[in-house]
């Protein structure tokens, strides 16, 4: 017999019963969307800035950046290309892969108020990789956008067709592994910051 | 370091008097205890989530099956390929030869348990593929060629000194005089020497810590974004993981993920969490090329039907370790075992046999800490005492544990003489002590020797409980 017939069959023959299937789960009520997206990104040492409208992007970008002292350079994957970057004259935009020091935007579709987390079903002009390779990730995600649950997320992804990779981000890159003290910037982006578009 | 479940008692003492260990050992309380409790104080009803968790796994271990088939259909639907693996020889097998089918000579790992549970990567080695650990606990111990000592850190049993020291006889291309102190500059260190492997890297192994059976997806956390570099940037990725992750579908991955990082390491959720579903679709920019998944049984399904069998509910968060008074006196490389603490002691009974694992669930307090913190409310207790009763029938118990039982059975099958005997035993244990405590008796000096107890106050409690009658 081939190991999967061995398997399955080993199984049932141990298995007598059938459990019912659970009843679907109710987290706990969240009042404030926002505000809860906010104070859990927070948490996860995410900074978190408001701004108007996608047009104010570009500027706040240039903003983050001389905040963190980093050069006026930013790594834009395709889907925020036709952002108006031209609004901050300063920024020089990179278009190949970040490498562990550069700063990357990244578009987020949802965000999820539970947890103050980014969700990124991959799509063909948003390289999933990017989301690990840079040193500084700055996200972008409309007010809008930002559902209760990780489940809200699923059910939205599944709709569209499951795409291959579907990445949820809260925080930036960290690790405890030396010593239990927490560092951050393990491998992924040493810092995380949102601009959430409040239209 | 201890690689033989069989000398755990031996391993053990050796761990009490080594002052490094007792230093990271006392990490546990202040740092994952803590940081726990205070999670579950701010997720509101917990225990409400916890039933949810445990009839989730009850649910998929009662449909292991059908689930397990489903996963394939459609695994396979989206592109990928599922392997099944009776043992871990047979699981060795698979993973080489995948690697062998696309090519590949160099291999990025995610922290993978079964992974260290069948011995990939000394197998790997030996035929010639070069594995890369890129959890930076599980890169320091294997630069230390050590293995893990805990479930989710992996070098929980080191501190700084000890990684600044690995690294420097390691990383024998960076300045020798570089500074290399504290635990941000090792942190960096390793992320610079880490990424140029993650570009170089022909394939791709991470473990999963839930599998879902209808969307035929694997769900991944990490802290460190080390699991995606490992999936995205080769050509190829092989998810090796225990067939009993399998859960109904993404929505109770989501509900065991709330279970799973707060119990851990007290974050409402880890930084990343990755849906990996199949190869890169057509129209996508990033992803392997080729997907695999190898389902390993290695003594699981074994368990299903027996007194043991709520031990596979177990989604390896930790939490029982943690909150083991044992785990925190000898720490993980005593168990000799790749699974350690209460879920060790457990677990590895049943995957390496009563004979080779019997010290395992002897060496617990019964306090009972470990149940009371499981997410998915698996009686470790139970399970435990019965491989306790598995290893007494089948003559494993040593002959002084067998012969102080039969002693005690004697006396408590006849009530008066066990009153008897208990009574004069206290009274003369009172004379024994000296300041309030018992200290030292006749033939006990090992067990005197690293602990003492106090001295009996006078009446028996049966003496007591006849007296209030």
């Amino acid at each position: 017999m081939s190991a999967r017939d061995d398997i399955l069959s080993a199984i049932r023959a141990r298995r007598h019963e059938r459990a019912p299937l659970p009843p679907v789960y109710g987290p706990p009520a969240i009042l404030n969307i926002i505000d809860a997206f906010v104070e859990r990104a927070r948490l996860a040492n995410a900074e978190v800035r408001f701004i108007d409208s996608v047009a104010d992007v570009p500027v706040a970008i240039a903003e983050l950046l001389r905040a963190r002292n980093l050069p006026a350079i930013v790594h834009v994957p395709p889907s925020a290309s036709q952002l108006p970057w031209d609004t901050a004259p300063g920024l020089t935009l990179g278009h190949t892969a970040p490498g562990p020091d550069d700063a990357a935007v990244a578009i987020a579709p949802f965000g999820i108020a539970e947890t103050g987390t980014l969700a990124y079903p991959a799509r063909a002009d948003a390289p999933a990789s990017w989301h690990f390779r840079a040193g500084f990730e700055i996200a972008i995600v409309r007010a809008g956008t930002i559902l209760l649950h990780m489940e809200d997320v699923i059910a939205r992804a599944k709709s569209a067709g499951l795409p291959s990779t579907v990445n949820f981000v809260t925080g930036p890159s960290r690790t405890g592994d030396i010593e239990q003290t927490l560092e951050l910037g393990a491998h992924g982006p040493k810092a995380l910051a949102i601009l959430v578009i409040r239209e | 370091m201890n690689q033989d479940p069989r000398a755990f008692r031996e391993a053990g003492q050796a761990a009490l008097h080594d002052p490094g260990l007792r230093i990271a050992l006392s990490r546990l309380k202040t740092h994952f205890a803590l940081n726990r409790a205070l999670a579950v104080e701010r997720y509101g009803d917990w225990e409400a989530l916890r039933e949810q968790g445990c009839a989730i796994r009850d649910y998929a271990l009662a449909n292991l099956d059908t689930l397990l088939e489903q996963f394939e259909r459609a695994v396979t639907a989206r592109g990928g390929q599922v392997h099944w693996a009776r043992d871990a020889k047979e699981a060795r097998e698979i993973v080489l030869g995948v690697l062998r089918q696309h090519g590949a000579k160099t291999v990025t790992k995610g922290k993978s348990m079964v992974s260290e549970e069948i011995g990939l990567n000394p197998f790997l080695e030996a035929n010639g593929v070069v594995p890369v650990e890129t959890d930076l606990g599980e890169y320091i111990v294997q630069l230390r060629h050590e293995p893990p000592s805990h479930i989710i850190a992996p070098a929980f049993h080191l501190n700084k000194e000890d990684v600044a020291t690995t690294f420097r006889e390691a990383h024998t291309t960076l300045d020798p005089d570089r500074l290399l102190v504290e635990r941000t500059e090792l942190v960096a260190e390793a992320r610079r020497m880490l990424r140029a492997e993650f570009e170089a890297a022909d394939a791709g192994i991470t473990g999963a810590n839930f599998l879902a059976a209808e969307e035929g997806a694997v769900m991944l956390v990490t802290n460190e974004g080390n699991g995606d570099l490992t999936r995205l940037l080769p050509k190829t990725h092989i998810v090796l993981t225990g067939l009993e992750k399998v859960v109904t579908n993404l929505e109770h991955g989501a509900v065991l993920l709330r279970l799973l990082t707060r119990s851990a390491t007290g974050q409402d959720i880890s930084s990343y969490v990755t849906v990996m579903s199949g190869p890169r679709a057509a129209d996508e920019s990033d992803g392997p090329e080729n997907f695999h998944v190898v389902l390993v049984d290695n003594g699981r399904t074994r368990l299903l039907g027996t007194e043991a069998e709520e031990v596979l509910r177990c989604i390896r968060c930790a939490a029982c370790l943690n909150h083991c008074p044992i785990y925190a006196s000898v720490g993980g490389h005593t168990y000799g075992a790749t699974y350690t603490g209460p879920i060790g002691a457990a677990l590895n009974p049943g995957l390496m046999g009563v004979g080779v694992a019997h010290h395992h669930p002897n060496a617990s307090t019964f306090c009972g800490r470990c149940a009371e913190v499981c997410p998915v409310k698996i009686p470790l207790p139970k399970i435990m005492r019965y491989w306790r009763a598995r290893e007494y029938a089948s003559g494993l118990a040593p002959r002084t544990t067998v012969f102080g039982l039969s002693v005690w059975a004697f006396f408590a099958r006849r009530p008066a003489l066990y009153r008897l005997f208990v009574g004069g035993g206290a009274r003369v244990l009172k004379l024994l002590a000296r300041n309030g405590r018992v200290r030292a008796m006749p033939l006990m000096k090992n067990w005197f020797a690293v602990r003492d107890f106090p001295a009996p106050q006078g009446k028996t409690f049966s003496e007591l409980w006849a007296a209030r009658k």
